[in-house]
C-alpha cells in the first residue's frame, strides 16, 4: 500500500509506534522533499525506539530466580542428566535423562539451546555421561541395524495428556512400518485431529526412541521432521519401511 | 484446577518479565527486588487464578503494579536514583545512546503511557494484550502511547535543534 498524501502527525506517530511500516510511504516521499525531511528527522528516533534492549537480562534472571526459590517453597526441580554424542549416522544428538527416564533427544550440537529446552521443561541440567549410557548402547545398536525397539522408559514431563497419547500411539507403529497423521488421530479417538496430531509430533522430546519418524501423509510424502527430512528418510530406510 | 504450575510459570515467563522490569525501571538493583516481590505476590494469588486465565498477561499486571509501587517508594527517596532523562549531546549522538536516552525519557512519563509505551515498543505487544495487562481497551492503550511518543518526539525535537 502506498500513500498519495503528506504527512500529519498521527502518521509520524504511527511510524514511531509500529502501527505503521515506512514501506508505505516509499513511493510518496519518493516525489515530496518536505515529508522525505519529516520522516528522516524522525528516523533516529524511530530506530531508538525499536533498539532491542542489551542489558544482560539472563544473569540478572538467575540470581534473582536463585533469591525467589530461598523465598518461595518450591518443590525442587527433578535432574536432567545430559551429554553430547557428535558423531552418529544423523549428526551430532544431544540426550537428557531424569530419574524417570529418557527425557530429551535432540538433533544439532548447540547446547545452550538444548539446555533452554530442557529447563523450560521444568528439570536443572546436570552434565553426566553414565546416565544417559543406556539409551546411547541401545541408539549405537539401532544405528548399526542389530536393534528394532527401545527397551528405556520415557520421561514425557512437560507434555500435554493430548501430545502424550499421540506420543503413545506413534510408540506402537513398529520398526519397518509406518503409519499416516490420519491413522494416529484416529487410533487416539480424535479423527478430525490430523494437524494437531502433526503438532503433537512436532514437538516430540525424544524423537527416535518415540518414533514419530513413522509417521507420515496419507500421501505417502514424509512431511516434516525436527531433524530434517533427510534424516527421517535414513531413519526409515534403516529400518526398510515402505517409502517411496 | 490451575493447569500450569507455578514452576512452569516462572521458567517460561521470567526472563520477559525481568526484561518488562528492568526497562520499567532502569535500574538492575531494584528490578532484582521488584521481581522477587512480581512472583511473590503472584505465588500467593496463583491458587485462586482461574485455569484459563491468561497467565502472561496477569503476571504482566502484577509486575506493573509492583514497578508503580517501587517508583513511589523511590520517589519518596532521598537520594536521585534515576539517570538523567537528558537527550544526548549531538557530539556523542550515537545510536546506542539515543536509544538509552529514549528509554530513559520514556521511564519518566506519567504511569499510563510509560507502561502502554514500554509494553508496545520494548516488549512488542499488541494492543488488545496491552488492554489485556493493564486492564483497559485497545483504544486507550493505542491513545496512551501515542500521548507518550508525542512528547517522546516533542522532547528529542527541541533538543536536537537547541
Amino acid at each position: 500500500m502506498t500513500s498519495d498524501r503528506c504527512f500529519e502527525e498521527e502518521d509520524l506517530l504511527a511510524l514511531l509506534a509500529g502501527d505503521e511500516s515506512p514501506e508505505a510511504w516509499r513511493e510518496h516521499m519518493r516525489g515530496c522533499d518536505e515529508c522525505r525531511e519529516l520522516f528522516s528527522a524522525q528516523e533516529p528516533l524511530r530506530r531508538a525506539l525499536d533498539e532491542p534492549a542489551r542489558q544482560p537480562i539472563d544473569t540478572l534472571v538467575k540470581t534473582a530466580r536463585a533469591h525467589l526459590e530461598e523465598a518461595l517453597p518450591l518443590s525442587p526441580k527433578p535432574t536432567a542428566y545430559y551429554d553430547a554424542w557428535p558423531d552418529t549416522p544423523v549428526g551430532p544428538l544431544l540426550l537428557a535423562a531424569s530419574d524417570r527416564g529418557l527425557c530429551a533427544i535432540s538433533f544439532g550440537s548447540s547446547v545452550d539451546d538444548f539446555l533452554r529446552r530442557v529447563e523450560r521443561r521444568g528439570f536443572r541440567p546436570a552434565p553426566s555421561p553414565k546416565r544417559v549410557r543406556q539409551a546411547v548402547k541401545q541408539l549405537r545398536e539401532y544405528f548399526a541395524g542389530r536393534r528394532r525397539r527401545f527397551d528405556v522408559t520415557v520421561d514425557l514431563t512437560g507434555q500435554t495428556p493430548f501430545q502424550r497419547q499421540v506420543l503413545e500411539a506413534a510408540a506402537r507403529v513398529p520398526a519397518g512400518a509406518v503409519a499416516s497423521y490420519a491413522d494416529i488421530a484416529r487410533a487416539i479417538g480424535r479423527p478430525r485431529a490430523t494437524r494437531a496430531v502433526g503438532a503433537a509430533l512436532g514437538q516430540n522430546p525424544v524423537p527416535i526412541v518415540v518414533p514419530c519418524h513413522r509417521i507420515i501423509g496419507s500421501d505417502g510424502g514424509l512431511h516434516g521432521y525436527g531433524g530434517g527430512l533427510d534424516v527421517k528418510e535414513k531413519l526409515l530406510r534403516l529400518e526398510g519401511a515402505p517409502i517411496r | 484446577m490451575t493447569a500450569l504450575t507455578f514452576e512452569t510459570l516462572l521458567d517460561r515467563h521470567q526472563r520477559e518479565i525481568m526484561a518488562y522490569i528492568v526497562r520499567s525501571l532502569g535500574e538492575h538493583d531494584m528490578a532484582q527486588d521488584v521481581f522477587q516481590e512480581t512472583f511473590l505476590r503472584a505465588f500467593r494469588a496463583y491458587k485462586r487464578l482461574p485455569a484459563e486465565a491468561n497467565h502472561r498477561a496477569w503476571l504482566y499486571k502484577i509486575a506493573s503494579n509492583a514497578c508503580h509501587d517501587a517508583r513511589r517508594q523511590r520517589a519518596r527517596s532521598p537520594l536521585p536514583l534515576d539517570e538523567s532523562v537528558a537527550a544526548p549531546e549531538r557530539s556523542d549522538g550515537t545510536a546506542r545512546v539515543l536509544a538509552g536516552a529514549v528509554a530513559a525519557f520514556v521511564r519518566s512519563l506519567p504511569a499510563r503511557q510509560r507502561q502502554t509505551l514500554v509494553l508496545r515498543k520494548f516488549q512488542g505487544m499488541d494492543y488488545d494484550e496491552i488492554a489485556a495487562v493493564l486492564g483497559c481497551s485497545a483504544e486507550a492503550a493505542r491513545a496512551n502511547v501515542y500521548q507518550g511518543l508525542r512528547k517522546v518526539r516533542a522532547h528529542f525535537a527541541e533538543v536536537d535543534h537547541d
